[in-house]
């Protein structure tokens, strides 16, 4: 069961999209994505308009000192498992405003953080394959389940066998 | 004595198993006909084709942590979902799928009046589900679902009654095996597909779900299984809006039949014309943009409701001078 | 008045010398007005010509004293009232009540520089946080803002319902209909708006106050990013006004260059709000199909500059790259291809009933109020009111490039929609005619590091309206201020008034119809 619970859970990604003060552009690449050059559709992922029906938070702009307490209560209110991705180089560090007197500088700064998608602003093809990548993280593809698993000829460390702790 | 034919039949097929798969089905239909207008694709990595879409996002929704706002009436915030699924369900099993309903095999006289009765009360629990969930667009989305429905509810019942009319019976399972009333009464037909764009919150007639407006609208403060239960009703009701369709006007499940296989037959036409149904009503929601409130409410009582009662005097006039004394459109054994 | 000579007669026989008058700084002119003269000599500039309206007011960090500049438009000529008051007593008289469109204007300059204008009080902040501090202003010289104690943010008002049936409902900050966060805090009766109250100041980063202590050069990648749909417009202002000051021979191939870059970006910011009005009103099919037409545009922003949104194309001196020739064939067939699309989005404005329905008659904004309150850009010109300020005060190549006007009159929502919709044609046009004459020669000339003291003004068409740019230069590599006016900003104030009376169901459509960034208005 728990395959399929991860299974479900990958192949449909619903999103919340909140602007933490962004100037837009990774927002515009961000709506682009629904549009049909580049249709996320496909993977499943809606675009969601509460925070309680979402599974993945997209969070763009560098965190201002009037969003920071929003943005902890949008995270707050959404179910778990959730995620939070990173959307553009303001939100993975500050970007252009780092420093700046209103500006936190980054996502991290309130929120634990899943994916970090740098850019100014990166192009949906590089939102998308960051979602993947997140997607995939989460529940491997078979292929590299197996390679993952094929047993390695490792040298054994000359280090004392540490005591297995009985849970 | 436990009849397990009957088991078998409400459970499985044509019963709750069937209808749930048939109404994911359809849900993948209309996400793909949306996304394919929209020169997009839809959804294409769950299962071939994206098949497996509507099943995915269900699973996903019912593996969600559930969150009970302190300030919900917990009562209802817990079992209304739950309760309208099942109420719509029950209704479901009133149509004759593979020609015969569920529930009793010829249906009885009056079986049309309760399953639209039904429809309403399934629908007033999504009210009481949206005023329940302590959240502002909630209560303002579950006020525009019960405006919209109780209005809407009027002209639905006149058009519904129309092909009774003519056929001198309220029994669904005579009226689908007397006549394609869409021949008879092709106004009436497209006043009722218009009536249950309306009854399903489809756009035009989108207001409760606008997102715009009321974000969430009454589904704003679910999560996990009760909002997968929200979805699922909602899904249903366009499977049960779309049979109805079918049952009254386009002849129910009957057609063709080959091989002496009528259970099999009698099911693919249903499912058929059930799709071309679903078709329409996604191709037209698809094409326009939203009402107002106030436009929607216009259209129901100064446009639509008139309309209904002339389609209903001009079908029983139709039926009283002109079907009838030629035989044509009378139920068969009344 | 259209004579800048004319009304500079008329100021001095009125005032004499309780005011000076000196031309040829700031466009027509600068007028120091103190003591309270400001509002004198405005409420005259007012009575003599009634397009008169405040574009912006700069506050300004003077040593010991604080300026206030008003920076007001006629019908064609700019003039700048400054007005100076002390450290120590910040006071100075309102103008609110003969011009409500200097409003936010006012509200801002007290909130970052802490001028107090006597009428037009501040309570709370209007542009900072909830929990920034009383009392320090970041924009003043003393103030180091990264060093600043915040305060506990104090409780809020949750959801405080109005008086009797009134209910009130947030929208925002985080809300599907906007793409950006701020709060409206809209008070309904039934389902009749009865007052809308704005908090903006979400998406303030504090750009102006950075900019005094990065170079010129840097600047220019700085104030791009105050708004992503609208970057090159704001390269340029920026770049405009220092050149005001420096005065560099800029090739002409440069300023084509500069034109067919802020033509692509109308485009496609034009299309942008297009679709995204479809998607206000519930119709997401033609939010896709315009945003699916729009992905070629993007493709030659990127031919012509390398990167879809951020081309930092534009810089002092000219422009960064050159046009390839090879590429020119590609323009001319995307534009082509586009211009036989627009028949047919033509015709879905003008007819498809549902979407009339719901944009006709909707948000109407009278010609007087769009006066008053000095909006600016489509808005104005779909409420009748002909400012375009490539035709009234042409910069760039425009002066040599033939286009119309489009202006409208029924000034409702339907009426902007096709204020833009009209002007995506002409911006083909225009990019077309650029590129069929475009000279040869150089692309950029060397300028100084360092730009000598002095101080300008400047004013383009942004995609939403007339942006106003004021840099103060003092002799340094570094700009002493830069005061940034958005389209956005200026345009609010209409919305707080057209949203009164109407349905809650129309506030979206309603909304969107403004166009409104509100990275641009909080920067």
């Amino acid at each position: 069961m728990t395959d399929t619970k991860t299974w479900a859970r990958v192949k449909s990604p619903w999103v919340l999209h909140f602007n933490s003060g962004a100037c837009n552009g990774c927002d515009i690449e961000i709506v682009a994505l629904l549009t049909p050059k580049y249709d996320v559709e496909r993977f499943g992922i809606k675009l969601e308009p509460s925070p309680r029906h979402a599974d993945v938070l997209l969070v763009t702009g560098a965190v201002t000192q009037q969003c920071a307490e929003r943005l902890k209560r949008v995270y707050d209110q959404m179910p778990q498992p959730k995620f939070v991705v990173a959307i553009g180089a303001c939100a993975c560090s500050g970007g252009v405003f780092e420093g700046n007197y209103n500006v936190l500088g980054g996502v991290d700064k309130v929120l634990p953080v899943s994916a970090y998608i740098p850019g100014c602003p990166p192009r949906p093809e590089a939102i998308i394959d960051g979602v993947v990548k997140l997607l995939n993280a989460i529940n491997p593809p078979k292929k590299k389940k197996e390679l993952a698993e094929a047993p390695k000829e490792a040298p054994k460390p000359e280090v004392a066998p540490v005591e297995e702790v009985k849970q | 004595m436990i009849d397990l034919w009957l088991i078998f039949r409400i459970l499985v097929f044509p019963g709750f198993t069937f209808i749930l798969f048939l109404t994911l089905f359809c849900d993948w239909v209309e996400r793909k006909l949306e996304a394919r207008i929209q020169n997009r694709v839809g959804p294409m990595v769950a299962g071939p084709g994206g098949i497996l879409q509507p099943l995915a996002d269900f699973i996903k929704l019912l593996t969600k942590e559930d969150i009970e706002p302190r300030d919900t009436k917990k009562l209802v915030f817990r079992y209304a979902p739950l309760a309208a699924f099942s109420i719509m369900m029950f209704a479901m099993c009133f149509l004759p799928i593979d020609g015969a309903s569920v529930i009793s095999t010829g249906g009885f006289s009056g079986d049309l009046i309760i399953i639209l009765a039904f429809a309403t009360i399934a629908n007033f629990l999504l009210f009481m589900a949206g005023w329940a969930s302590a959240n502002p667009y909630g209560t303002i989305g579950s006020a525009r679902v019960l405006t919209q429905f109780l209005g809407y509810d009027i002209p639905l019942y006149l058009l519904a009654l129309t092909p009774a009319f003519i056929a001198g019976s309220i029994q669904i399972a005579t009226i689908a095996s007397s006549f394609p009333y869409i021949l008879l009464a092709p106004w009436a037909f497209i006043l009722f597909i218009i009536t249950m764009q309306a009854e399903l919150e489809k756009d035009p007639f989108d207001v409760p779900h606008s997102e715009s407006e009321v974000v969430g609208g009454l589904e704003t403060e679910y999560t996990g299984a009760k909002l997968a239960f929200l979805h699922l009703t909602r899904d249903v009701q366009v499977v049960f809006g779309s049979a109805l369709v079918v049952e009254l006007f386009l002849g129910g499940p009957n057609g063709p039949v080959f091989f002496g296989l009528d259970w099999l037959f009698y099911t693919l036409w249903f499912v058929l014309k059930l799709l071309i149904v679903v078709v329409i009503s996604e191709y037209i929601t698809t094409v326009v943009a939203r009402l107002r409130i106030d436009q929607v409410l216009t259209g129901n009582w100064k446009i639509l409701l008139p309309a209904a009662l002339l389609s209903l005097i001009a079908a029983v006039a139709l039926a009283t001078w002109v079907y009838h004394p030629f035989g044509i459109g009378m139920a068969v054994g009344v | 008045m259209s004579n800048a000579a004319d009304m500079i007669n008329l100021l001095e026989s009125k005032f004499g010398d309780r005011i000076q008058i000196k031309q040829g700084t700031l466009e027509a002119g600068a007028i120091i007005a103190n003591n309270g003269l400001h509002y004198d000599v405005l409420k005259a500039m007012i009575e003599a010509d009634e397009k008169t309206g405040i574009t912006a007011i700069t506050g300004l960090d003077l040593g010991d004293k604080l300026g206030v500049y008003y920076h007001v438009h006629t019908a064609k000529p700019f003039f700048t009232i400054k007005a100076e008051v002390p450290k120590a007593d910040p006071k100075i008289k309102t103008v609110v009540d003969i011009h409500p469109g200097a409003l936010f204007h006012e509200l801002e300059v007290t909130d970052l520089l802490g001028v107090v204008f006597v009428g037009n009080e501040l309570q709370g902040h209007f542009v900072l946080s909830e929990n920034w501090p009383d009392g320090v202003y970041p924009l003043r010289k003393d103030v180091d803002a990264t060093k600043v104690q915040l305060v506990p943010t104090p409780e809020r008002e949750a959801n405080k319902n109005a008086e009797g049936r009134q209910v009130k409902i947030i929208i925002g900050p985080q809300h599907p209909a906007l793409l950006e966060p701020e709060k409206f805090s809209v008070t309904v009766d039934g389902e009749i708006v009865t007052k809308v109250e704005p908090r903006i100041g979400y998406v303030h980063r504090g750009i102006e106050k950075t900019a005094e202590s990065r170079s010129y050069l840097k600047d220019t990648y700085l104030v791009e990013r105050v708004c992503g749909i609208c970057n090159p417009i704001h390269a340029y202002a920026f770049v405009s006004t220092v050149e005001k000051i420096l005065k560099p021979a800029v090739p002409e191939r440069a300023e084509y260059l500069r034109v067919i870059a802020l033509e692509l970006n109308r485009l496609h910011s034009h299309l942008l709000t297009l679709g995204h009005a479809g998607l206000e009103i519930g119709y997401e099919t033609l939010f896709q199909y315009f945003w699916r037409d729009r992905e070629p545009i993007m493709d030659l922003i990127e031919l012509t500059s390398g990167n879809r949104v951020y081309g930092s194309l534009i810089t002092v001196g000219g422009v960064r790259r050159d046009l390839n020739p090879e590429h020119i064939p590609k323009i001319k067939s995307v534009l082509e291809d586009f211009r036989k699309k627009m028949p047919f989005y033509r015709k879905l404005y003008q007819e498809e009933p549902t979407l009339r329905l719901r944009m006709k008659d909707v948000g109407v904004l009278t010609r007087e109020d769009a006066l008053k309150l000095s909006v600016v850009g489509p808005v104005a010109r779909g409420s009748g009111v002909d400012m375009d300020i490539r035709k009234t005060q042409p910069y760039s190549a425009y002066d040599e490039i033939p286009f119309k006007q489009i202006v409208y009159t029924e000034g409702d929502t339907w009426a902007r929609m096709n204020v833009r919709m009209d002007e995506v044609e002409e911006s083909i046009n225009i990019i077309e005619y650029a590129v069929d004459h475009l000279p040869s020669g150089p692309v950029r000339v060397e300028v100084p590091r360092s730009v000598p003291e002095g101080e300008a003004v400047s004013s383009v068409e942004a995609p939403r309206g007339e942006l106003f740019y004021y840099v103060k230069s003092n002799g340094t590599d570094m700009p002493e201020r830069v005061k940034i006016r958005t389209p956005t900003f200026a345009n609010i104030p209409s919305f707080l008034k057209t949203a009164i009376g109407e349905s809650i169901a129309d506030v979206p459509s309603n909304f969107v119809s403004l166009d409104p960034c509100f990275s641009c208005t909080d920067r």
